[in-house]
């Protein structure tokens, strides 16, 4: 309702923002803020206080990604605002939508090198995919549904508003009121594939499809994005086409399709890889040639045509030159050119790689073997968990051994490949979804990286379970400098780590340490039970290396197995 | 390196001769010459960016074009030439 009272810049951000549909936001707060804040103090907006900025920025990531809605987060002027950068980083790279709001000096202090001034705005152009300043209150509710707008169209991705103090509580002309405003159709008539591509397009991709004898599907997060996955199932059952994805494309794609082969890239599967590289078509879906999943780019998919369905259309011929590109909304698009195609021989050769090439669990000693504990938390957990993840070895363990049937559920770091993604990404998951359980898997190394959101977890109370794979290293770097750099373990020993239940537990979160495997299925269980937060410190051997490992500009066939 | 110019019609917003030469220069071309004319109604402005590179002059046309205030970019083919550096 409009209330008759005033209204300042403060009360119309969180008005608009309900106009949006925003429940939730999470944030700061600091001096050049202090209005909106204030302002907070009468919405009914719930806000969650994270402790970092970049907390907050990582926590409306995992919110937008396991909600598909739009992730907001809230920080002062200087130093809060740099501290979002990170995470709008992020959210650029994986086309999250985030609208970032910021407080800026009073604009009368704006250039005079104020005490928390820095220039937030020009600091967000090569980390964000649009940017405002406002400089008049009367301008800010349009401003704030541009950043919905921008945030949410094409391909997605992070806005940052910024909002001088004095903006912030000055009083605006035409107070706005709170309804939420309804939502757009999905499906924007613009993005028909006709009125986006010529015909002669659609034409060619047809006859390729219909040409090809190996064909292969390689799924991207933009399925994800899309809201696609339903489509994009549809499309592998009438075409019948193996299929391999992306970090960013798991759960597209049903984990027990039949010929469905796993991840590709560096760390992809072999079934995956080799299938990649024996392909005659290669149908890139919602994917960017990101050169983790190519290896060697000229030596990527030889003998592959290539058909590239994508919304953005500087992705078209940006790493790899392709035949022929469907621009526009995957929605519509995979539909209209699902034909059935007659390919039983290559089926069933992809379909005996991924049979012939399984994982295998076998594993000597009683020392645990991280793959093997994900698999069975996979296998453990209800259907709807939400799985983030850290970055570094476990990141990749769990790609590799742990199934999601959706993409909402495994939020991980793709693009940037940002260390402490996992625990706040994972408190945003959570509060989106409260009735789904949220899993952090992390490492000893990138959990310490936002180990203060902890604090948040304590502070809402909320039933996050985090599941740390501690090999006292940074593994990562660890096992390229024992494969790449004559073992010389260049400042990658972390035997000096906290006791991390200790610290679990000055949280009030209940926590354990397992170093056996005769430990694990009973752990697995009693986190799984826990009624509430909960951390599974897991002791691995240091040696445990990740494979397959295709080493740097190398072709994705030529994968290393082991030493 | 081949050189190009560009034809953009822009937004006359804060930041967006800053956002074009950020793109321009992350997408690994050098700035050769800028011409900047502001409309009759000063909420648009016509620019000429000429920029050289070893890259396809097509992957910084599609980046430049994703900017939320660029109304309209064209490379200007008659314009290309071989450099001697």
């Amino acid at each position: 309702m409009v209330s008759k009272k005033p209204q300042t810049g403060g009360a119309v951000l969180f008005n608009v923002l309900q106009q949006h549909g925003v429940e939730h936001v999470f944030g700061y707060p600091g001096g050049a803020i202090m209005p909106i804040y204030d302002a907070l103090y009468d919405s009914d907006i719930k806000h969650f206080l994270c402790r970092h900025e970049q907390g907050a920025s990582f926590s409306a990531i995992g919110y937008a990604r396991a909600s598909q809605k739009v992730g907001v987060c809230l920080a002062t002027s200087g130093p809060g605002a740099t501290n979002l950068i990170t995470g709008l980083a992020d959210a650029l790279s994986d086309s999250i939508p985030v609208v970032a709001i910021t407080g800026q000096v009073a604009m009368a202090s704006m250039g005079s090198d104020a005490f928390q001034e820095i220039d937030i705005f020009g600091l967000s152009l090569a980390c964000t995919k649009h940017s405002f300043q406002v400089r008049d209150v009367n301008e800010l509710a349009g401003i704030l549904h541009q950043a919905f707008a921008i945030a949410l169209e094409g391909r997605q991705g992070p806005v940052l508003v910024d909002i001088p103090k004095d903006i912030q509580s000055a009083l605006v002309d035409e107070p706005v009121d709170n309804v939420c405003i309804a939502k757009p159709t999905l499906v924007n008539p613009e993005d028909n594939f006709l009125l986006k591509n010529e015909p002669a397009n659609v034409g060619t991709a047809l006859a390729l499809f219909n040409q090809a004898k190996k064909p292969v599907l390689y799924v991207g997060g933009g399925v994800g994005m899309a809201d696609a996955v339903t489509e994009l199932r549809e499309f592998i059952s009438v075409t019948g086409i193996p299929s391999v994805s992306t970090l960013k494309g798991l759960g597209a794609v049903e984990p027990t399709d039949k010929c469905y082969l796993g991840m590709l890239g560096m760390h992809g599967t072999k079934a995956a890889n080799l299938a990649v590289q024996q392909c005659d078509l290669l149908i890139a879906v919602g994917a960017r040639f990101d050169d983790r999943v190519t290896g060697k780019l000229a030596e990527f998919a030889p003998n592959a045509k290539i058909i590239h369905f994508d919304i953005d259309q500087a992705e078209i011929n940006k790493r790899r030159k392709v035949d022929v590109s469907i621009l526009g909304d995957l929605k519509v698009n995979l539909p209209a050119l699902a034909i059935p195609l007659s390919i039983q021989e290559w089926y069933g050769e992809c379909q005996h790689m991924r049979e012939s090439f399984a994982w295998r669990y076998d594993h000597p000693g009683e020392n645990i073997f991280a793959p093997a504990l994900l698999k069975e938390i996979s296998s453990t957990m209800a259907k709807n968990t939400v799985i983030t993840t850290d970055v570094g070895q476990h990141q990749m363990w769990s790609a590799q051994h742990m199934s999601f049937d959706h993409p909402t559920n495994f939020l991980t770091s793709g693009g940037m490949g940002t260390m402490g993604f996992g625990l706040p990404a994972a408190i945003g998951a959570q509060i989106s979804r409260p009735d789904d359980m949220v899993i952090a898997v992390t490492g000893d190394g990138s959990f310490m990286m936002n180990v203060q959101e902890l604090s948040t977890i304590k502070r809402f109370q909320l039933p996050v379970k985090i599941v740390l794979i501690d090999n006292s290293k940074l593994g990562m770097v660890r096992q390229w400098q024992d494969l790449f750099f004559d073992g010389r373990l260049s400042e990658t020993d972390l035997s000096d780590n906290p006791d991390f239940v200790m610290l679990a537990n000055a949280f009030d979160i209940k926590s354990k340490v397992i170093t056996k495997k005769e430990q694990v299925s009973a752990a697995i269980n009693e986190m799984l039970t826990h009624d509430g937060a909960y951390l599974l410190q897991v002791k691995i051997d240091a040696t445990d290396n990740v494979w397959p490992l295709v080493p740097p500009n190398t072709a994705n066939d030529k994968m290393m197995e082991s030493t | 390196m081949q050189q190009h110019t560009l034809r953009i019609t822009a937004q006359d917003q804060p930041t967006v001769l800053e956002r074009l030469l950020q793109v321009t220069r992350y997408r690994g071309f050098i700035v050769t010459g800028m011409t900047m004319f502001p409309s009759v109604d000063e909420s648009v402005l016509d620019i000429e960016l000429t920029v050289q590179s070893d890259k396809s002059i097509d992957h910084l046309h599609h980046q430049l074009n994703k900017l939320i205030d660029v109304s309209e970019i064209s490379v200007n083919e008659s314009d290309a030439l071989k450099c001697r550096a």
